[in-house]
């Protein structure tokens, strides 16, 4: 993607120096690194690197000990996860989240909820403002569901889909917030070589298309190396890469720890 | 014929009955993933909250319409409190713990909301009217010799219970905060990433779930006084339940039908031969053999095992 | 080459853009085309068609596409690549619309070999190919597309709207711009090139003039009665010559409702919520379609299947009498008419067939079994056999007069000849002009006097109708002397279900054997009803039970073999399950879905020995190719069983 101009310079969201630990056992130590806007930027490491953990922390679901969070030029301190959702921050999950027993439209319309506004009564009416702000909704849903090309799953409930389908319904689900920080959290996992090209090139249109902000987590190197603009590595909770792909593709302590290469 | 259909009508306006009660679990159920044994405690306390505010309003000589209206709003901050003390004490506390482990925290509410119901409203039988007709009335006369006789209560208790789950389903259906209700019944940590907040839900739904308990606080006790028993509701409830399916708001309507009608068919029409007192077993007997036949119930979610 | 047009245009509607304009005056509010956006079916008029496809037409103009231009046009089937079409005949230019799946080398061919410098593409993967040809073909200098997703940040292209927005300040200074262009078009002018994918050798681009398609979109019309305001959908390729009479020449000339799908794979639910009363559907997805039906039966309760079981059972026994006004006793009339209310109503509405009054299939031999599933139903299937050299109609069932064995009878103004090696022939006005630079292939195909060599071996039977037998050249004889027809035998394979695609061989040899290739949903759902474990496509198609579920489907195309004396010797004596699936991508099946069984058999060459030396199994290795353009191999043991033929049944007298 040489052809993707941009000035990455404004920091959207920096972690300072944040721990976090489960009753005495470290899942993340002294970790800083911060997420420029409209960058894509991935966090890789081997398994148990903590980072799901460190999503988990930019999304509210895990406090951290220490350090602290910034978004948006804002400290904060222990917000929840909802509250991360107001601000603007979606995600998707490693094991597909999805709400099983509602169609692909329903759970994507559910992605809507935070710019809903009309009052309840209205609302079970159908009625007046209601139906003119569920209208609207459904448009943006609808624009959602043909940017990921899943018209013709809209009505079937979402238990029913085959794994990479829930995959992108569950991304439509995050977009549909209209969010500023796109968290993925293996995006592309157990998907074939097709499927996860696919999903390449929804992640890549989403930042190119609405300019969002990008972090995710992935597993497969050449996917990484690929679609992210900057890397951060962990290994064993511990930060020890930071960079353009290709530097952290040289880098010595992330080839031995990432690389398996042996000591 | 008329005295079958007598029976079959004053069987399902029973029913009718237990299904407002299972509809509080079911309520609970799905949104949580909860069993919650508390809510015949909360019908308890509902009842009695309603038909003792009633009472002091009554002497302090308010018009009967204003006493009702309060007695009501009374009993409904009452449920709201206990709404929120849930959460906030109980549930939130205990958050992605086992769900017999949130059964047992109900359990503990149950006893902790009896007794602290009795002792704050008093226990005795208190009689409920808030103006429900209770007259024995004749249907049908012109087709059967002598009519069918169905009390007036029962069927009123019919209409109420058929607005409520219009009410809710329109609730559930068609609003956002249903919708939110349904995306953290199916998955919590998804619901909060879509920026639904979990414990406001919560307290939503424990609130609704309250509610119910006072419709059917309200429309038991005017049939049978306010009374410790109406706690054991809770025990009637189950088979309904199993029956009907542990997620299914239509289920609970069915199940209680179902457990209605067929109790008192069965006492009338083979109690005789069988010694009597089927009512009493009959529900649970059913629920057993349902168990058996089809666990998941007659609405609730198909259990898809492909080997 | 190209005719000029300029000197004899004429009055007379006798080109797509002057009867657009016909439209646009009278009745200009009426439908034209429908497509689904954002899950809303969208109505254009013939007036906004006729706007659209002006601006676009003067936009070209300003990028100084000129007469005899041709215009590639490739993507699926959108509204606006229609009205490109018809853009580009305004100014008296050739489209040429390529197959959207085609691999850049397939477009690159034809954008070349056209001689194309426009081409308009519906959206990034096409405009990736296109891209990649321009390099090496720089007279492909104006690239239109239409959908902007993902090519933001690519240089030199121009969007569809930005086209029609120069057009627009063009036709602001000069109004008369495209329609004076127009009026210059005659019938006689090259109205579209359209590549054949041939089963050998390189595409030929047929040549039709406006007087071809125009005159077939009125004779297919007036054989079926279609009517303006019929709907159909238009889901098969534009590059295809049935879509283009079909979608394109009797949208003009009927003043039919062309409905786009949403997307490939919304098909079935666009089908069921527009209701088309013109449908066409290749043989291969009216399988599909009751494959589907017959899963999904499986799938269904005792009562519903069991009632599904007997009403069909019922449709099948008098649903064709019915449909062809014969007799039918008043029990079973009513009793159709009780089955209508439970199952063929709802059935038909849930294939999207409700208000069916003309369907076709061809393309294919269809089997029997499945064309009278239709008919059973209500539903006016027919059969008709056509080329892209005759417009495509050369014959169609009458109504009351379909029979699954026969292709129908000629079309008004079509003769028809059998040469003297079984081979059909016909002439019409429909037969196409020329191939495009390639007067070889035309004078081989056409000869002076008009007549157009099918391929297509085949005779006229008793009632006047066309059977065709198997392409002519593939119809051959084993060593015995045994008649041999591959194609018919295929054919009676595929109509299992089970069986996606089978390939036999036999000219030159002492007996038939045969490839088969399993559909890979309906013997995967057969294995999951028996819990057969498998992980992939080669492992089902190697296991012992998938063997004895295909060995007794050949057994029984054995019977029906040895039932004609003139086939009993044509019986398959050995096969073997292919553990790869033939595909296109590899240059197995052609860009329509058809064997190619001779590259087949150069490809196959080990496992085609194997049929013949007598070995129980072999080992192969071979090519594949991946959606995504990869290339890999499947390697694997292929086992070999061996069928006892049947007898010959003794040959009837006068049959």
């Amino acid at each position: 993607m040489a052809d993707r101009v941009r000035s990455l310079t404004d920091v959207l969201l920096s972690v300072e120096s944040i721990s976090l630990s489960f009753g005495g056992v470290k899942a993340l130590t002294d970790i800083s690194f911060d997420i420029k806007k409209g960058e894509i930027r991935a966090i890789i490491g081997p398994n148990g690197a903590g980072k799901s953990s460190l999503l988990n922390c930019i999304n509210g679901f895990y406090h951290p000990q220490e350090g602290a969070i910034t978004y948006k030029g804002q400290r904060r301190s222990r917000m929840r996860p909802h509250e991360a959702a107001e601000q603007g921050i979606a995600r998707t999950f490693q094991n597909i989240a999805l709400f099983r027993g509602m169609s692909t439209l329903d759970n994507i319309m559910t992605g809507r909820n935070l710019a809903m506004r009309t009052g309840l009564f209205w609302q079970a009416l159908r009625l007046g403002p209601a139906e003119r702000e569920e209208i609207d909704h459904r448009k943006a849903v609808e624009r959602i569901i043909d940017f990921l090309e899943i018209q013709h799953i809209r009505k079937v409930p979402v238990g029913q889909l085959p794994y990479g389908l829930q995959k992108r319904v569950e991304l439509g689900r995050a977009l549909a917030a209209e969010p500023e920080l796109l968290l993925l959290d293996e995006p592309m996992a157990g998907m074939n070589l097709e499927e996860k090209e696919d999903m390449c090139r929804f992640v890549l249109d989403v930042n190119d298309e609405f300019g969002t902000t990008i972090c995710l987590i992935e597993h497969d190197m050449g996917v990484v190396m690929d679609i992210s603009d900057r890397l951060v590595v962990l290994d064993y909770g511990k930060k020890i890469g930071d960079g353009p792909p290709e530097a952290v593709k040289h880098d010595k302590a992330v080839i031995d720890a990432y690389l398996g290469v042996s000591h | 014929m008329g005295f079958f259909l007598e029976v079959l009508i004053g069987g399902l306006l029973a029913g009718v009955l237990y299904s407002l009660v299972a509809l509080g679990f079911v309520l609970i159920f799905k949104a949580s993933g909860v069993f919650n044994f508390a809510q015949g405690a909360m019908v308890l306390t509902a009842a009695l909250a309603l038909v003792r505010a009633l009472d002091v309003f009554e002497q302090w000589h308010w018009p009967f319409a204003v006493a009702l209206l309060s007695a009501f709003v009374f009993a409904a901050v009452i449920m709201a409190i206990i709404a929120w003390a849930a959460e906030r004490l109980v549930l939130r506390k205990l958050v992605n713990q086992e769900g017999i482990i949130l059964f047992m925290a109900t359990i503990g509410v149950t006893f902790f909301l009896e007794g602290l119901s009795q002792s704050l409203f008093g226990a005795d039988v208190y009689p409920l009217n808030v103006g429900l007709p209770k007259d024995p009335v004749f249907l049908l006369e012109s087709l059967f010799d002598g009519g069918i006789l169905v009390n007036e209560l029962d069927i009123w208790a019919a209409v109420i219970a058929g607005l409520l789950v219009a009410g809710l389903a329109l609730f559930f259906q068609r609003t956002r905060i249903g919708r939110a209700l349904r995306a953290v019944a199916d998955d919590h940590a998804a619901a909060q990433s879509v920026g639904i907040p979990l414990n406001q839900i919560w307290f939503i739904v424990w609130l609704v779930a309250g509610l119910v308990a006072l419709v059917a606080g309200t429309v038991w006790g005017s049939k049978l006084g306010v009374q410790f028993s109406l706690s054991l509701l809770a025990l009637k409830a189950l088979p309904v339940l199993i029956l009907g399916g542990f997620t299914s708001v239509p289920g609970a309507i069915i199940g209680g039908l179902i457990i209605g009608a067929g109790e008192k068919l069965a006492e009338v029409f083979l109690g005789p031969s069988m010694g009597g007192g089927i009512e009493i077993w009959f529900a649970y007997v059913l629920a057993l053999l349902f168990l058996l036949v089809r666990p998941q119930g007659l609405f609730g979610e198909r259990i898809i095992e492909r080997v | 080459m190209t005719t000029a047009g300029s000197s004899h245009g004429s009055e007379a509607l006798d080109t797509f853009p002057k009867m657009l304009a016909a439209r646009a005056r009278a009745g200009g509010d009426r439908p034209a085309y429908r497509e689904k956006e954002f899950g809303i079916w969208q109505t254009y008029s013939w007036a906004h068609v006729a706007s659209e496809v002006e601006r676009l037409a003067a936009g070209l103009v300003v990028l100084g596409f000129s007469r005899g231009d041709r215009l590639i046009v490739v993507g699926d089937n959108r509204p606006r690549l229609y009205w490109a079409i018809c853009a580009a005949q305004s100014l008296g230019g050739v489209p040429v619309p390529v197959y959207q799946d085609s691999v850049a080398e397939e477009l690159a061919y034809v954008v070349e070999h056209a001689g194309a410098r426009f081409a308009i593409a519906e959206n990034q993967e096409q405009i990736d190919k296109l891209l990649e040809i321009r390099k090496s073909a720089p007279a492909l200098s104006v690239l239109i597309y239409d959908d902007p997703r993902g090519l933001r940040h690519y240089e030199g292209l121009l969007s569809y709207s930005e086209v029609q927005e120069r057009g627009t300040k063009l036709l602001a200074g000069r109004p008369e711009s495209v329609a004076a262009e127009a009026a210059k078009g005659c019938g006689a002018d090259d109205a579209i090139i359209l590549y054949t994918s041939g089963t050998t050798g390189r595409p030929k681009g047929a040549v039709l003039s406006y007087d071809n398609l125009v005159w077939a979109a009125r004779a297919g019309a007036h054989f079926d009665g279609l009517r303006e305001g019929d709907e159909l959908l238009s889901y098969l390729p534009m590059a295809w010559v049935g879509d283009h009479i079909f979608s394109y020449a009797q949208g003009y000339v009927v003043g039919l409702v062309v409905n786009c799908p949403e997307s490939a794979t919304t098909v079935m639910n666009d089908l069921r919520e527009i209701g088309p009363t013109y449908y066409f559907a290749p043989p291969r997805v009216l399988e599909n379609l009751i494959t589907q039906v017959t899963i999904r039966m499986e799938d269904a309760g005792l009562v519903k299947r069991k009632l599904f079981q007997i009403f069909v059972g019922l449709a099948r026994r008098i649903g064709p009498a019915l449909l062809d006004g014969k007799k039918v006793s008043l029990a079973d009339r009513l009793l159709y008419r009780l089955g209508d209310l439970l199952v063929y109503g709802p059935l038909k509405n849930s294939l999207g067939m409700s208000r069916v009054r003309v369907a076709y299939t061809a393309g294919e031999a269809v089997g029997s079994e499945i064309f009278s599933f239709y008919r059973a139903l209500g539903i006016n299937m027919k059969q008709l056999y056509g080329q892209t050299e005759a417009s495509v109609f050369v014959t169609i069932h009458p109504n009351g007069e379909v029979y699954s064995d026969t292709v129908g009878k000629p079309v008004s103004d079509v003769e028809l000849r059998i040469g003297s090696s079984g081979e059909v022939l016909y002439r019409s006005p429909g037969v196409f002009k020329e191939y495009f630079k390639n007067p070889e292939a035309t004078n081989d195909t056409k000869t002076a006097d008009g007549w157009v060599h099918t391929g297509d071996a085949g005779y006229l039977d008793e009632r006047g109708h066309l059977r065709i037998i198997d392409r002519a050249r593939d119809v051959g004889k084993l060593n015995d002397g045994t008649l041999f027809a591959p194609k018919f035998i295929e054919n009676k394979l595929k109509f299992f279900s089970h069986i996606n695609e089978a390939v036999v061989f036999g000219q030159g040899r002492d007996f038939v054997a045969a490839f088969v290739n399993i559909d890979i949903t309906a013997v995967g759902d057969w294995a999951e009803r028996r819990n057969i474990a498998y992980a992939s496509y080669q492992e089902l198609a190697g296991r012992p039970e998938v063997y004895d579920l295909i060995q007794g489907e050949i057994e029984r195309v054995n019977r029906d073999l040895a039932n004609d004396p003139r086939m009993a010797g044509a019986q398959i004596r050995r096969f073997l399950v292919l553990h790869k699936a033939l595909d296109a991508d590899d240059g197995e099946l052609t860009r329509t879905n058809k064997v190619r069984r001779g590259f087949i058999g150069e490809r196959y060459k080990p496992l085609v020995e194997a049929l013949y030396d007598g070995s129980r199994s072999a080992h192969m290795k071979v090519g594949v190719t991946f959606e995504d353009g990869r290339k890999g191999t499947i390697e694997g043991t292929v086992q070999i069983r061996d069928l006892a033929p049947l007898p010959a049944a003794p040959l009837k007298k006068a049959s």
